[in-house]
């Protein structure tokens, strides 16, 4: 560090001293009493909504199985679900270290096998023969890596063929690969792989799900690393929407 | 930071978040001072800071290392906190990159250093905050402020080449 280094450095800690030898314990004080002291209205939202969430899921079992006992329709099947599901709600999700209030809405997955709640002022959910896909509404440009994030079910495979298979995939494609059991934003298995560390290089995480009946959901998100903490984490709170009907 | 402690606060223990607090403390408020050039908006961002850290703890991953994440938020919360107060959109500072006039106010008389920091556009002045306060790498400022690695090298080549012309003024006109 040369002399003009040090100068400047100086110059800054000597503005930025603490004024009041009380603002330490004042800051901390105040985060206690937030955080450690007193409930606060968002925190019992969060539990709240974690007990009411089983329940709901009962009830639509529940029902879906009186359901389709009595008739195939396919289109009452879905209403059913709509009417058991909030059509829209609220959530807060983590942007870039800010939290934000978003809308998002019901979708249903395919043949109505899944649910999840959607941000739909940024993005769509595109159905397909073989899987769903979530992307951008408006299309990127093209300097851009794909942003996506498909949804597929594989009925036959079990999580633990799958999660073999696409360890060997990810490895082919990617230098860095980590694979780790979670329980957030849902209960699986993901694996990561990255290439680089530039602000393109392209990004997979896919979470493999037990379906409950011998099968797998696979989630596989795609983004590039300067949207780890933009789109990458839209993902992850729309994921903890994510809801395997039985 | 310690493996230990963070996985205390993954726990929600509030003795390993105090230990956390009392040694981020002292940097995060310099730091939030600097920026926001106020001393009230730096305590507000500072707190709000560590609620945040600690609400979205579950959200960290080490692809940043966890200094780069926790300055992330608190350059973050004082821009927020900046704008609140400006009411009005920040400015894109984006397209003043080859603008020769590096400080907003460049025509003021800057009698000190601190004052020809605290007066550059901030593309020059936060990159210089962070790497003299907490001594961050180029590629550490870099993850914070999400921006290109040469980015920030050329910020703070030009901010630094200006600190030393303004010096070297101020030293010239101290010795008349």
């Amino acid at each position: 560090m040369d002399q003009l280094d040090k100068r400047v450095k100086k110059e800054i800690f000597d503005h930025t001293e603490e004024t009041s030898s009380t603002l330490k314990d004042e800051i901390w004080n105040h985060i206690d009493q937030e955080l450690f002291q007193s409930k606060s209205r968002r925190d019992e939202k969060v539990k709240k909504k974690s007990k009411v969430i089983p329940i709901v899921i009962a009830a639509a079992a529940g029902l879906m199985i009186l359901f389709s006992t009595q008739t195939e329709s396919g289109s009452a099947f879905i209403k059913q679900i709509k009417d058991i599901f909030v059509p829209e709600k609220e959530i807060i999700q983590s942007i870039e270290g800010s939290e934000e209030e978003t809308d998002v809405n019901l979708q249903e997955g395919k043949d109505s096998e899944y649910i999840i709640y959607i941000d739909e002022e940024r993005y769509k959910l595109v159905k397909g023969e073989e899987s769903d896909v979530i992307t951008t509404k408006e299309p990127l440009e093209e300097r851009y890596p794909e942003v996506s994030m498909e949804i597929k079910q594989y009925k036959d495979v079990s999580p633990e063929t799958m999660i073999s298979t696409l360890k060997t995939e990810l490895a082919s494609e990617y230098t860095k690969v980590t694979a780790e059991s979670v329980t957030e934003p849902l209960d699986g298995f993901k694996l990561h792989g990255i290439s680089g560390s530039e602000w393109d290089s392209p990004v997979t995480n896919v979470y493999v799900i037990d379906n409950l009946n011998g099968g797998s959901f696979i989630i596989t998100e795609k983004y590039f690393l300067e949207a780890a903490e933009g789109h990458g984490a839209r993902f992850y709170a729309m994921l903890q929407e994510f809801e395997i009907i039985e | 930071m310690n493996d230990d402690i963070l996985e205390g606060i993954r726990n929600g223990s509030r003795d390993a978040f105090k230990q956390f607090y009392d040694t981020y403390e002292n940097y995060a408020i310099r730091t939030a001072k600097a920026i926001t050039r106020n001393d009230e908006h730096a305590k507000d961002a500072v707190q709000e800071t560590f609620i945040r850290v600690y609400r979205n703890i579950s959200s960290y991953n080490s692809n940043l290392s966890f200094d780069a994440w926790f300055y992330r938020i608190l350059v973050n919360e004082c821009y927020r906190i900046i704008n609140k107060e400006k009411k009005t959109p920040s400015v894109d500072t984006s397209t003043m990159e080859d603008n020769e006039l590096l400080t907003e106010h460049s025509k003021e008389n800057l009698s000190d250093l601190y004052s020809v920091i605290q007066n550059m556009a901030d593309l020059y002045r936060i990159p210089i905050l962070l790497k003299y306060i907490k001594g961050f790498s180029e590629k550490e400022i870099a993850a914070i402020l999400n921006l290109n690695h040469n980015t920030v090298k050329s910020r703070l080549f030009n901010g630094r080449n200006l600190l030393k012309t303004q010096l070297e003024m101020i030293e010239m006109e101290g010795s008349q």
